[in-house]
């Protein structure tokens, strides 16, 4: 009996010796860290020499992101893939493993355009597409047919419905993510933008651009004005996604905006309007040229630079099968997440299970980037804040989009 | 000199026994603050191909021009101020009464510590939540008593955000205070006040008299700890208002230039640690302070 341990345990130590391990750091919520591990284990099945370690991740997107530039900095070859926001190519570019020359292996020319985009930064491709995101609006659909309304097609729209809906049934209007952070930054370029304006274009500052620059004082004021009118609560200036959600699948608000994660658990057994909810694309600004308009989001799988030849090779395998049109489907279907492969929105399963991702499309196709540059935590924040100050009542909107142009100008 | 009093062979031994602290204390502490403050006087990021150029003390002086420093020196100060001026008086008045003989007075002791036991970043969430604008308790109640409008939110609103703030880290630090504070009014021997009592002294009298001046040392100890918890606060700060400009405090800015801005190709790195040397310095000055007012020997 001993002597079967000593030998299964030897054969168990020489196997995993010759295994080669790969780690991967990436998102620890809920369902996606169960399917992750699901993922691993049929890829280990098809891949005995290679070993997959999950290294799960804090929930927010700034510890994350506190955690990876450890990693980078201190040049480890550990994770040896990692999970990184759509933001942070142009950051990370100088530690990440360059997979241009990968661009057949990986099949980059099945994926979503607005994806590759964003994992190019110098001409270089330093991730693979994982999941995509964008801004929607959701809608109780219950409650705008007792009061006899189409779902809003302009923010005028959504601002008249809202009010009358929020006050007559004693709930809030409109619910969004205010607090002072990233997710600021993702709602207040869908506002500006679905009023024609543009913050940053090509890495130049262009909102000092007449044009430019009278629209996205105009999408101020509209966000302004959703506040100090009440058909969005004061309070939305703590709101992040969680927040948000929670008020709204509580029964406590019109509309919601947030990204396409919220959809199977508004829907969920803990939600009290499953079955009564709607999602179309956000409004579009009330003025000649205005557009709908959906911030880019999403997670891509980069390798770390440092990591070794075999380390590598290992990787990309994973990588190609952790995208793949098949894992992608299930990522769908099981977490709620986006795929970032054209092929996979033609499948009837995605009609079937998740049909708005389908019949939404066009706007995960179309949803546009934040601005591209390595100082990005540092733009994002002068955004943030500025917009922060006018939510809070603390600015007029003019002045905050003329303190924003001299911010930027300086930065960049 | 008294030094020479030690024979030779004492001398080499507490050189040998002095030896392993003083070579934790340099790796831990002294190496990595001359470290800091050498690269205080570069412009250099963590970014490959970033070129290091030296800069003398432009950083110090960009940094008196940056209107987000001034901003969180002025949150720091305030905070400091507020905050350990309440909870050493009312850690004083609790460790008067804790020191009276009474019923369940262990009992007391003990639950009056669970504030203090708590981990910073569990009470701060804790009350993050309480402080929330729909069903925070606290907002509910501020509401019900007519000080605040319906569905205010507290942590956003700038002229309640770091008094909100403050009142958290006095419910949370008072008991420590308090705890101090009571170890050294437990070393005043009762036969002092006993004397007075008979020289008909009033309590007052007993107070400024004897309880003050004994406790002297006790309370000079207590402010300098606080003060300098205070003067680096960041769990509080960056939990309850990450992000926020208006309670931005000095170590919430530094984290913020180290760590966002890490790799930033327009070379913080070394202004964090400018500015990691600014919090050094005030945290000096006010020990200083201190220690000159209250005739401190620090043997």
């Amino acid at each position: 009996m001993k002597k079967a341990i000593v030998l299964l345990l030897a054969v168990v130590f020489v196997v995993s010796a010759f295994a080669i391990e790969v780690s991967i750091a990436a998102g620890a919520v809920g369902k996606e860290l169960e399917l992750l591990y699901d993922q691993v284990e049929v890829f280990e099945a098809n891949n005995p020499d290679i070993e997959i370690k999950v290294l799960p991740m804090p929930n927010s997107s700034t510890s994350r992101h506190d955690l990876y530039v450890t990693y980078l900095a201190s040049g480890t070859p550990d994770p040896t893939i990692l999970m990184i926001d759509v933001v942070w190519p142009a950051e990370f570019e100088p530690f990440l493993a360059d997979l241009t020359d990968d661009y057949d292996y990986f099949e980059l020319d099945q994926f979503l355009p607005g994806t590759i985009k964003s994992v190019t930064y110098n001409n270089k491709i330093v991730a693979v597409p994982w999941f995509t995101d964008a801004g929607l609006l959701y809608y109780r659909k219950d409650l705008l047919e007792k009061y006899g309304y189409e779902p809003p097609e302009t923010w005028k729209q959504l601002y008249e419905i809202g009010k009358e809906i929020s006050e007559k049934e004693g709930i809030d209007g409109f619910i969004w993510q205010g607090a002072s952070y990233e997710g600021l930054t993702c709602n207040v370029m869908e506002f500006i933008h679905s009023y024609g304006g543009m913050i940053v274009e090509n890495g130049e500052v262009v909102l000092d651009n007449e044009n430019y620059k009278e629209r996205a004082i105009m999408a101020l004021e509209m966000m302004d004005s959703l506040v100090e009118d009440g058909v969005t609560r004061e309070g939305v200036t703590t709101y992040m996604e969680e927040e948000a959600r929670r008020l709204f699948q509580d029964g406590g608000a019109v509309f919601m905006r947030n990204w396409p994660y919220a959809w199977p658990l508004v829907n969920g057994p803990d939600s009290e309007i499953a079955g009564n909810v709607g999602i179309v694309p956000l409004p579009r600004g009330d003025v000649e040229g205005g557009r709908h308009s959906a911030t880019l989001g999403g997670w891509n799988l980069a390798i770390n630079g440092n990591a070794s030849e075999e380390a590598l090779v290992a990787a990309k395998k994973f990588v190609k099968f952790l995208t793949s049109p098949e894992q992608q489907l299930e990522k769908a279907i099981v977490a709620g997440q986006n795929p970032t492969r054209e092929s996979v929105y033609k499948t009837e399963t995605l009609a079937e299970e998740v049909p708005f991702m389908v019949d939404l499309y066009d706007v995960f196709i179309n949803a546009e980037p934040r601005p591209v540059t390595p100082i990005y935590p540092e733009v994002s924040r002068a955004i943030w804040t500025e917009t922060y100050n006018v939510i809070n009542q603390q600015k007029e909107p003019v002045k905050a989009i003329n303190d924003l142009i001299e911010q930027l100008k300086d930065l960049m | 000199m008294k030094v020479k009093k030690y024979s030779k062979k004492d001398m080499r031994l507490a050189f040998w026994l002095i030896i392993p602290a003083f070579v934790a204390i340099s790796i831990t502490a002294f190496i990595p603050l001359i470290q800091t403050i050498y690269d205080s006087f570069f412009s250099w990021s963590l970014r490959p191909g970033f070129q290091r150029e030296f800069i003398g003390l432009e950083n110090y002086i960009k940094m008196f021009q940056d209107a987000r420093f001034l901003n969180s020196l002025w949150n720091t100060i305030y905070f400091t101020v507020l905050s350990v001026l309440l909870e050493f008086l009312i850690g004083l008045g609790v460790a008067l009464l804790m020191n009276a003989k009474f019923k369940g007075r262990g009992f007391m002791r003990a639950a009056m510590l669970i504030p203090w036991a708590v981990p910073t970043v569990i009470s701060s969430q804790m009350w993050r939540w309480m402080y929330n604008d729909n069903y925070g308790v606290i907002s509910n109640l501020f509401y019900n008593l007519g000080i605040l409008e319906e569905g205010t939110p507290i942590l956003a609103d700038p002229s309640l955000a770091m008094n909100a703030i403050v009142s958290v880290d006095v419910w949370k630090t008072t008991p420590f205070v308090a705890l101090l504070l009571l170890a050294g009014l437990q070393t005043i021997p009762s036969q002092l006040y006993e004397a007075a009592r008979i020289d008909g002294a009033s309590k007052w009298r007993q107070f400024t008299s004897i309880t003050l001046p004994i406790l002297k040392p006790t309370i000079a100890v207590t402010l300098i700890f606080r003060t300098l918890d205070a003067l680096r606060v960041f769990d509080i700060v960056y939990i309850m208002t990450p992000g926020v400009q208006d309670t931005e405090t000095l170590s919430v800015y530094n984290r913020s230039l180290l760590m966002d801005n890490i790799f930033s190709p327009r070379g913080l790195f070394g202004y964090g640690s400018a500015l990691s040397v600014i919090i050094f310095l005030l945290i000096g000055v006010f020990t200083l302070i201190y220690i000159k007012s209250m005739k401190l020997k620090i043997d």
